[in-house]
């Protein structure tokens, strides 16, 4: 039966993580979340620290009684001294900024005039400094769904933290690989209507952030936490969703365990809960109050240029969403294959300069090719280069080569092989013709996969076998 | 009324209104910008140039002082005296400028680190409170006459010192000359990481020192800071043979051309590393604190132009240390660049010139080369053995204010008052 989640006042918004690539947000070490054996490694303890005002808060001093050692471990190729705690930050990553302030104008928000990067004070140890680096970039944004508008109060840009590899009694080991990459916060407000809808969020959420250049992709890059509340209930944050689809019925189900508890009279606490694979939640720790920010004075604040901001608004990237249809249409792409090639970017240019090719060619040779030349043939396809891909094109375009040829010639790129196009020269139709008529006068009275199998012998990757084909059948009747 | 920083104020700009509390920024910084602190606790620049208006909302409230417990006089532990005269370990952060400023006082430190109190009994005073590169001679006065007060008091087992790290080997090297018959331990630390951090080195350093001073059966002016990047252990060096070797580790204090004297650990457990040094002992210490204030360093580089001497002669210095390339060079057959002429010149004029290695590790030599040997035996050039520069250059300071005689200059720098000359040249301590 549907919940009623009107009427049980559900409240519920979400918050999306998502990295970047590049270089981390306040050091030069790539972002590369090294798994190679750590050659690093460093043994701290964090005290409790007071507030400008003597205060010291709860949830800090709760993970502070447990009198924890932490152990980080990392490898060089990623970690520096800043990791460490060693050093203090470089300035602000600029191309980082520049994706959420692209990011940012996506979702209708207000960019802040003069960024402030701030400390956050966490004592859980995921932060060697004690610390999170978080600015706030951006405010008051927004997006239009199915469901209705939702509200995105704050977009901000701050420090991954590092990777729990072991919690025990007495210490804790952390990664620091992962530390330091930048990543973009972006929280929704509490208009989500039910669970259908808080997926549709997230997922439309994801989709503006992959529209954007320099957003990391692949498992773990993007992470979705879910506040939830119900009126008596308490806000429970959920986090550690596998995928979107868990989405609604992780809500569902922790809307029932707070309805429930509430009917048996039991009294809620506001915590930090794991979601499951069966959909249901976990303990993790209770909420940490409010956390303490002051401003993080080694990185000097960042003047927003307001010139370079209109710039910016200009040439905005398109949104996957509307990219999706428009080139499905306008280039006659099946829909996985327009998914897949709106990443890339010089896909439209292509089309354009070559003129005489289909877009599903090109789509396809862009997209399909690399992928068989990794899989198939076992080698690195990544080292293929625009130029590569064009140079291809245009011997295609240009008629100097028959599209089975492609894949050969790609390989041979990959190989770092000389390419001599001569042994790829398409035949003419003539030719082609001639030969045929040849091959069969020559050694009549075979079937016509003997045929084939004779005359691409000698054509291979010059001639599409459908042409082929068709003359066989021409002459055999 | 006027809203003044620490209000929360509304402030209604074209673009929306943002409300929050007022808060300073720094000075230095480009103006045109006011920032408020948010609900949320994040910062916000807001361009002036879009501000319409800022209304009161409501006027800061000052927060209540923090009430300190009073420490209770254990009779079955030692007492420990902590002078504090500034730096990071004792710094917060200053709105104004952005940057740390030297604020809490040794009262702070106990109720920031209980641990202390199974420690010892201690005594806190805070001396001053500066970033140690604005530490000058006449402040190391005022150190050692505070220092040798707490030592020649029965009562105290030992001296902490805390102070900047930036200058820490130079005061270190200043009290290990200025204070005559040592009878116990002082032990200066500081921290690289500002205290307002969970993760920083101040509160181990701190505990470890006070522990030292506690502890520690050597009467000596000791480093006491981090070992190593963990917080396992600290190391004691000797206060002439240590030097700042990093500009940001909690490990930047090195000891150079010999091994740490110990280890010791947060729960006092002490590790003898190098025993030569002088034991605790019922001296009372005098203070010798003189200081020649026209003492110069000057670091050599190919291309030096000799006339900077000029200045230093000019303005009647009384001593040089000079830090010379490898076993104590200075450029001297190339005409152009040559500053045998000028070194000459400084010793017509009565000015003792010291040689120490700015290879820092290891010892100058007067003779192992022609060069060498122009400096040292027709120029008298004092080759420091293997004294750091800055070493030399504190030693000169002090015996220039004790001695005026070149002759007797020259015999105070070769004599080892303080461990800054070791003997034997450890093979292990290279780099340690």
């Amino acid at each position: 039966m549907e919940l009623n989640y009107p009427g049980l006042g559900l409240k519920c918004g979400l918050e999306i993580h998502q990295q970047l690539e590049g270089k981390k947000l306040f050091c030069n070490c790539p972002t590369l979340n090294s798994d190679k054996e750590a050659d690093i490694k460093v043994e701290r303890k964090l005290k409790a620290v007071a507030g400008e005002r003597g205060e010291i808060d709860i949830a800090a001093q709760h993970e502070v009684l447990k009198n924890k050692k932490f152990i980080y471990e990392g490898n060089s190729e990623d970690v520096c001294l800043i990791e460490t705690d060693e050093e203090p930050p470089h300035e602000l990553n600029k191309n980082s900024l520049e994706t959420v302030l692209k990011v940012a104008l996506l979702l209708n928000a207000k960019i802040i005039d003069e960024i402030q990067v701030m400390r956050k004070t966490v004592i859980d140890g995921s932060n060697v400094s004690g610390f999170q680096r978080t600015a706030l970039i951006a405010m008051d944004g927004f997006i239009d769904t199915p469901q209705g508008k939702v509200s995105i109060p704050t977009i901000c840009l701050e420090e991954e933290a590092a990777q729990k590899l072991e919690n025990r009694k007495d210490f804790v080991r952390y990664r620091l690989d992962r530390l330091g990459i930048p990543l973009i916060e972006i929280a929704t407000g509490t208009e989500i209507k039910n669970p259908e809808h808080a997926k549709e969020v997230a997922a439309h959420i994801g989709m503006v952030l992959r529209s954007v250049e320099g957003i990391k992709r692949g498992l773990g890059t993007i992470r979705q936490d879910v506040n939830i509340s119900i009126t008596d209930g308490a806000r429970t944050e959920i986090k550690g969703f596998q995928d979107l689809r868990s989405i609604p019925k992780v809500i569902e189900y922790e809307v029932k365990r707070q309805s429930d508890s509430i009917e048996k009279g039991k009294k809620l606490s506001k915590e930090v809960r794991k979601a499951e694979q069966d959909f249901t939640t976990s303990f993790l720790r209770p909420m940490p109050g409010a956390h303490r920010l002051y401003p993080e004075t080694d990185v000097l604040p960042v003047n927003i240029n307001k010139k370079h901001l209109e710039e910016l608004k200009k040439k905005l990237p398109k949104l996957l969403s509307h990219k999706t249809e428009e080139f499905e249409k306008k280039y006659n792409l099946p829909n996985h294959l327009a998914k897949e090639i709106m990443a890339n970017e010089n896909f439209e240019t292509l089309v354009k300069k070559f003129s005489k090719l289909e877009p599903l060619t090109i789509a396809s040779i862009l997209v399909n090719l690399p992928k068989e030349i990794k899989t198939r043939f076992n080698l690195d396809s990544s080292k293929l280069t625009e130029n590569d891909f064009e140079e291809v094109l245009s011997y295609l375009n240009e008629g100097k080569l028959a599209k089975e040829a492609v894949l050969e010639l790609l390989i041979k790129k990959v190989k770092n092989e000389k390419i001599d196009l001569t042994h790829f020269e398409s035949v003419s139709d003539e030719d082609l013709e001639n030969d045929i008529r040849k091959i069969i006068s020559e050694k009549p009275n075979l079937n016509i996969g003997a045929y084939m199998g004779l005359v691409m012998a000698k054509h291979r990757g010059k001639v599409e076998g459908k042409k082929i084909m068709d003359i066989l059948k021409k002459y055999m009747g | 009324m006027m809203p003044e920083l620490g209000d929360t104020v509304k402030v209604i700009a074209k673009d929306g209104v943002y409300e929050g509390i007022l808060m300073p920024r720094p000075e230095i910084l480009e103006k045109g910008y006011t920032v408020i602190k948010l609900d949320n606790g994040y910062n916000v620049g807001i361009e002036d140039s879009k501000i319409e208006k800022i209304e009161l909302i409501g006027k800061h409230k000052k927060p209540e002082a923090v009430k300190y417990k009073k420490v209770e006089i254990k009779k079955n532990l030692p007492t420990v005296s902590i002078l504090s005269f500034g730096g990071t370990i004792s710094s917060k952060i200053d709105y104004k400028t952005g940057g740390v400023y030297a604020d809490y006082t040794a009262e702070d430190f106990i109720q920031m680190l209980p641990e202390l109190e199974n420690v010892a009994n201690l005594r806190a005073e805070k001396v001053m409170g500066i970033m140690s590169e604005d530490l000058a001679p006449e402040d190391w006065q005022l150190m050692a006459k505070r220092i040798a007060k707490e030592l020649n008091d029965d009562e105290v087992s030992g001296v902490v010192v805390t102070q900047g790290t930036d200058t820490l080997h130079f005061s270190t090297a200043a009290m290990s000359f200025f204070l005559k018959n040592l009878n116990k331990p002082v032990v200066f630390t500081a921290a690289q990481r500002s205290i307002d951090r969970g993760s920083s080195d101040a509160f181990f350093n701190l505990l470890c020192a006070v522990n030292a001073a506690a502890k520690f059966d050597g009467a000596a002016v000791v480093t006491c800071m981090h070992g190593t990047s963990d917080d396992h252990y600290c190391i004691l060096n000797r206060g002439t043979k240590v030097r700042k070797m990093h500009t940001s580790r909690r490990d930047a204090f090195r000891p150079i051309n010999e091994l740490p004297l110990a280890k010791i650990d947060e729960s006092g457990k002490i590790e003898i590393l190098n025993n030569n040094y002088a034991k605790r002992n019922e001296c009372k210490v005098a203070v010798n604190d003189k200081f020649e204030s026209k003492t110069a360093l000057v670091y050599v580089y190919p291309g030096i132009d000799a006339d900077i001497f000029d200045i230093y002669i000019k303005k009647k210095y009384k001593g040089i240390v000079i830090a010379g390339t490898g076993l104590g060079h200075i450029p001297t057959f190339n005409p152009k660049h040559s500053l045998i002429k000028k070194i000459k010149e400084l010793a017509e004029n009565g000015i003792p010139v010291v040689i120490s290695p700015q290879a820092i590790y290891g010892r100058v030599h007067p003779y192992v080369y022609t060069n060498l040997r122009k400096l040292s035996m027709e120029l008298s050039c004092i080759f420091a053995e293997d004294m750091l520069p800055e070493v030399a250059y504190i030693k000169l300071g002090w015996a220039l204010g004790h001695a005026s005689k070149p002759e007797e200059i020259k015999k105070m720098m070769l004599t080892n008052y303080a461990g800054e000359i070791t003997e034997r040249s450890d093979e292990k301590s290279f780099l340690y």
